[in-house]
């Protein structure tokens, strides 16, 4: 009777975990939808989106550059001493510019994004949320989501993509500069063949993605924060919890992005 | 307890039933605030005194009941009409609920800002007209709320609520953690709000002191119930073991 007791109280248990799972992805499909309402409804915020564009583009530029810059260089070597048969510099500038073009430019910004702005944004609007300023907005005429959220995805949506391909292109240099400096290769064919094999569905994939990441890291960090409680501890839940959702759908976005293109 | 004068009903609850989960927090509650009038809430910690201002304003839903707002019913209401009749109403929350990255005079002038078009010189002139009213000094306007101490952010958050004008006002704990001269001129502040543009105002506070200072009317919040109602005089003479013990512990001086 006991073992019986048990194992439904296991079911039970688990049964309640799964459908509070569901619950949380409605409550956050919902949470999507009138976000993406409220980015096409004026007003517009513009004063607070372009500071969210200097936030989340300018001041995550050294940050993103510097992690593709170095992909990039390692990139180059790696590559170099892993073909070792086929060391030219066509192998070496195409694998780079592939490799960071659709896979590693991206998700590579992504990932700094969403420890970077993901994390900020979570937590400040879980530090609203649990200090009353989102209901206070509320009551001064101010609608929370138009005000708080919206400007972030739409300065999300903006700077992740640029951010990208700035960030390509520092990756491209980096690897460029072990190429020329450390491997000896030739400039010009190198140069030649990184030209020679960009393409622009390669560009076009990554910054799809970058703009799929944007809308991720923005929407599930807003939604984090937005629904914070428990005080402090509930705004260190919220801004983990962001982080690592966000960085978990960047890293099975890319799969089913990079499937429907090349797929 | 109903006012004497044919004034109009600014807020009416009725019936009012909230709760969290399987916890009952305010049961069957029932009263009218009148125009001019105002209205303190006295209760214990804990007793639903900030959830029935919540319910007021929006922020959580009734399981039960009825809130008129100028005899508009709130419950229920479309989020756009809601937001309408609160911009007519001036709310302090319990921690002032301040926007941490405004400036001081961006949060006090946030609502008629946006409401007015006002530009940024009116605007912090508006903010300095209001903050003189409750003795802060002029250079708390360019600092952020982290800034400045929480007394202060106490009465920019009191400045917000009565920037404009408003005919409502809805205050939480106003004078906790002020010391009692500012205490007791933020209670002169609210009377005046109250008498000079005719309003209505409820106070939901500990201090007896400024319960007998600001209110026409008192009730107790008990045991999810109005337990007592009666004018701050009444209050004064009451049997009631709970209002003694507020008296007594906040300010003995009333008692004698």
């Amino acid at each position: 009777m006991n073992l019986i007791n048990s194992i439904f109280k296991i079911c039970g248990a688990i049964g309640q975990k799964f459908f509070k799972f569901l619950s949380n992805i409605g409550h956050f499909f919902i949470f999507f939808i009138t976000a993406i309402f409220w980015i096409f409804r004026p007003p517009w915020y513009f004063k607070k989106i372009f500071y969210q564009i200097i936030d989340i583009g300018y001041f995550s530029l050294p940050v993103v550059g510097l992690t593709t810059f170095f992909s990039g260089m390692v990139l180059a070597l790696q590559t170099y001493n892993g073909f070792s048969e086929l060391n030219n510099e066509t192998t070496v500038a195409r694998v780079v510019l592939t490799s960071i073009t659709r896979e590693l430019g991206p998700v590579l910004t992504g990932l700094m994004v969403a420890g970077r702005i993901g994390a900020k944004m979570a937590a400040e609007i879980a530090t609203m949320r649990v200090t009353e300023q989102i209901d206070a907005l509320g009551t001064l005429g101010t609608r929370p989501m138009q005000y708080l959220i919206a400007p972030k995805i739409i300065a999300s949506l903006i700077c992740i993509p640029v951010l990208v391909l700035l960030g390509n292109t520092i990756g491209i240099l980096g690897g460029y500069i072990i190429a020329i400096f450390k491997l000896e290769f030739n400039p010009n064919i190198y140069l030649y063949a990184t030209v020679e094999y960009l393409q622009w569905i390669d560009i076009i994939q990554g910054t799809v993605k970058a703009a799929i990441f944007g809308l991720i890291i923005s929407m599930v960090s807003c939604y984090f924060g937005f629904n914070a409680t428990k005080g402090a501890e509930g705004v260190g839940y919220a801004t983990t919890a962001s982080v690592v959702i966000s960085s978990v759908m960047i890293l099975t976005s890319t799969y089913i992005i990079t499937a429907l293109f090349f797929g | 307890m109903e006012n004497k004068s044919n004034n109009k009903i600014i807020i009416e609850v009725k019936n009012l039933t909230k709760s969290f989960n399987e916890t009952m927090v305010l049961n069957d509650i029932n009263f009218k605030l009148f125009e001019g009038e105002s209205l303190a809430v006295i209760g214990a910690s804990g007793s639903g005194k900030s959830v029935l201002l919540k319910n007021i304003i929006g922020l959580l839903s009734p399981d039960k009941g009825s809130i008129k707002i100028n005899n508009v019913e709130m419950v229920d209401l479309k989020r756009s009409a809601k937001e309408k009749i609160l911009l007519d109403l001036g709310i302090t929350f319990q921690h002032g609920a301040l926007f941490d990255s405004l400036q001081n005079w961006e949060n006090i002038v946030f609502k008629v800002k946006n409401k007015e078009k006002l530009t940024d010189k009116d605007a912090k002139e508006l903010a300095l007209s209001i903050i003189k009213r409750l003795g802060l000094n002029s250079e708390i306007l360019d600092l952020y709320p982290s800034e400045i101490s929480g007394g202060m952010q106490k009465r920019v958050a009191i400045a917000r609520a009565i920037c404009g004008n408003p005919k409502v006002l809805l205050f939480d704990e106003p004078t906790s953690g002020l010391d009692p001269v500012t205490g007791s001129l933020i209670d002169k502040l609210i009377k005046s709000a109250v008498k000079t543009v005719g309003g209505s105002a409820i106070t939901i506070t500990h201090d007896m002191a400024s319960v007998c200072k600001i209110a026409d009317k008192v009730i107790l919040i008990d045991k999810q119930k109005i337990s007592w109602s009666g004018t701050p005089k009444e209050m004064l003479k009451s049997d009631n073991a709970q209002i003694k013990g507020f008296i007594k512990s906040t300010n003995p001086k009333l008692f004698i």
